[in-house]
């Protein structure tokens, strides 16, 4: 029988890993679309949070409002990314552009602590903190909120990406590049697109993550974004359903780690894990399927 | 139709066309051929501005077309099947119709399905397969889907790259009966083969390509007849 701890464990783990799993969705579109690493996504999460932030404190409690406006604020800085490190990169050895966003990420992590100063600043109850017990799980309001959010962002665009003909365009752009400028594909506006969906996605979880743990501040990106890495790993980088998946168990796992450690611990355990299935199963969750050259 | 005059390209240091020029009129076959090497791929892709020209001038429907970006030269009705296919591989043979569409943006929900629709009288096999990935098809039949995506935005002119390359006999008959049929459906063609005598077959006029310049010009008929493309490409 499990104890109650280990249930509210299990939850927290599970909310925690829809956030990943978002996070490392828009990781996955990314590398993707561009085909290219990017190492500012840490910083988008960041800037995602601070957007909702202040929109919070200037006009109320509106989770609406500030899904918004981190969703439009990372996806303006993920156009700036775009401009910066990606356009006059295209064509030449990948570790040019991986260098910028690396430069990129160190920028903005700096702007943030002039314009937002250094210090966490608080989030605090955005939504109100009511439990609701169904049988012995208990799942606070906070949480419902961030996983339907997730559910949501993700299920929307799984259909963009799988009903549109935006979508088709975003994944042949994925495929292959020259063969969709052939069929009259703006290719450089899709990648932009498609670089800033995965922005957009990263801004509402940093918003998530902001309401979550009721606090924000300018480094916050750093473990996250090198989690996303891991979960996108977890699901061989490209492959965004599986990607998620790697989100979802990498926080499952962390946060049954603490609970039978502590939770200083708690980085040891997903990047642990990581290393543990790259060992025995180096494509991640992916099993490459044998596709005629 | 598509004049192209002087074209210069270079890869570094290597000379790949060293001033080529020809012209397509409405409604032709038009077919280049010429031994690997000779440029023949290396100029659809600089038609298509897929690589830097050196100089030189392409001009399309009385338009200058020689620095305008890729995917506006394909709006413009210039389709380019180019070679090896370039199918997108996880796309379902739907989805890689569905993106032959965006060249074209005249074209209504209507028209589309009904060109789907020719498409699939067309290729009764493609229709069969249609929720299968393309990278699952064999090679003919991706070269057909490579076709009849290129079809789908309704194009003025084709060039095709290579279509035969790598396919079976038979399916290398196929192929040029339907360039034939894509012809008589008022399409212009330009075709690049290293099947010469196929080529020069079907074609109103050949251009004969070596080391990047253009050595030889006339109808389908008298390059065939001609002594030293018998030697060269018809292994007589």
């Amino acid at each position: 029988m499990l104890s109650q701890y280990m249930i509210n464990q299990l939850v927290n783990g599970l909310c925690q890993g829809f956030i990943y799993a978002l996070i490392a969705l828009g990781f996955a579109v990314i590398v993707g679309i561009v085909g290219l690493a990017t190492f500012t996504h840490g910083e988008i999460i960041m800037i995602g949070a601070y957007a909702s932030y202040y929109i919070f404190s200037a006009c109320g409690n509106n989770l609406f409002l500030g899904l918004f406006a981190s969703f439009c604020a990372s996806w303006l800085v993920g156009i700036l990314v775009y401009k910066l490190c990606y356009e006059q990169f295209l064509n030449v050895p990948e570790h040019i552009s991986l260098i910028c966003t690396i430069g990129f990420s160190m920028l903005l992590k700096n702007l943030a602590q002039i314009f937002f100063g250094t210090e966490k600043k608080p989030m605090l109850d955005i939504i109100d903190n009511r439990i609701y017990s169904l049988g012995p799980v208990e799942i606070s309001k906070v949480q419902i909120v961030i996983m339907v959010t997730v559910l949501a962002l993700s299920a929307l665009m799984m259909m963009i990406f799988n009903w549109t003909k935006w979508g088709v365009a975003l994944r042949s752009v994925s495929q292959n590049r020259e063969a969709a400028a052939l069929v009259g594909i703006n290719v450089k506006q899709t990648i932009m697109v498609g670089n800033c969906i995965g922005c957009a996605m990263a801004g509402v979880a940093g918003m998530l993550i902001g309401i979550y743990y009721q606090a924000i501040y300018p480094t916050m990106g750093a473990t996250l974004s090198m989690k996303a890495f891991a979960a996108a790993t977890l699901g061989g980088l490209t492959s965004v359903p599986l990607s998620a998946l790697g989100g979802g168990i990498l926080g499952l796992i962390e946060n049954l780690g603490i609970s039978i450690s502590s939770a200083s611990f708690r980085d040891v355990f997903s990047f642990g894990f990581l290393i543990i299935i790259l060992i025995f199963k180096p494509t991640g969750f992916v099993k490459r399927k044998g596709v005629r050259p | 139709m598509l004049t192209v005059e002087n074209l210069v390209v270079n890869y570094g240091y290597i000379n790949a066309l060293r001033g080529i020029s020809f012209e397509v009129r409405q409604g032709e076959i038009i077919t280049l051929i010429g031994a690997n090497g000779a440029g023949k791929t290396t100029t659809l892709m600089s038609i298509s501005n897929l690589i830097k020209k050196e100089s030189g001038s392409i001009t399309f429907k009385d338009q200058d077309i020689t620095k305008t970006p890729s995917h506006k030269i394909v709006k413009m009705g210039m389709c380019h099947v180019p070679e090896g296919r370039k199918i997108f591989p996880e796309l379902t043979v739907y989805e890689n119709m569905i993106a032959g569409t965006f060249g074209n943006k005249a074209l209504s929900k209507d028209r589309i399905n009904g060109l789907l629709e020719e498409q699939f009288q067309l290729f009764p096999r493609l229709k069969e397969r249609r929720n299968q990935a393309g990278g699952t098809l064999s090679g003919g039949e991706q070269q057909m889907l490579a076709i009849s995506r290129g079809l789908m935005m309704d194009p003025d002119i084709m060039m095709l790259d290579e279509p035969s390359l790598g396919l079976a006999p038979i399916v290398v008959e196929e192929i040029f009966e339907l360039i034939l049929k894509i012809r008589g459906n008022g399409k212009t063609i330009l075709l690049i083969e290293q099947n010469a005598s196929m080529a020069l077959s079907i074609a109103d006029r050949g251009y004969v390509l070596e080391n990047g310049l253009v050595t030889l010009a006339g109808s389908g008929q008298e390059l065939l007849r001609n002594e030293n493309v018998k030697k060269a490409y018809l292994g007589a």
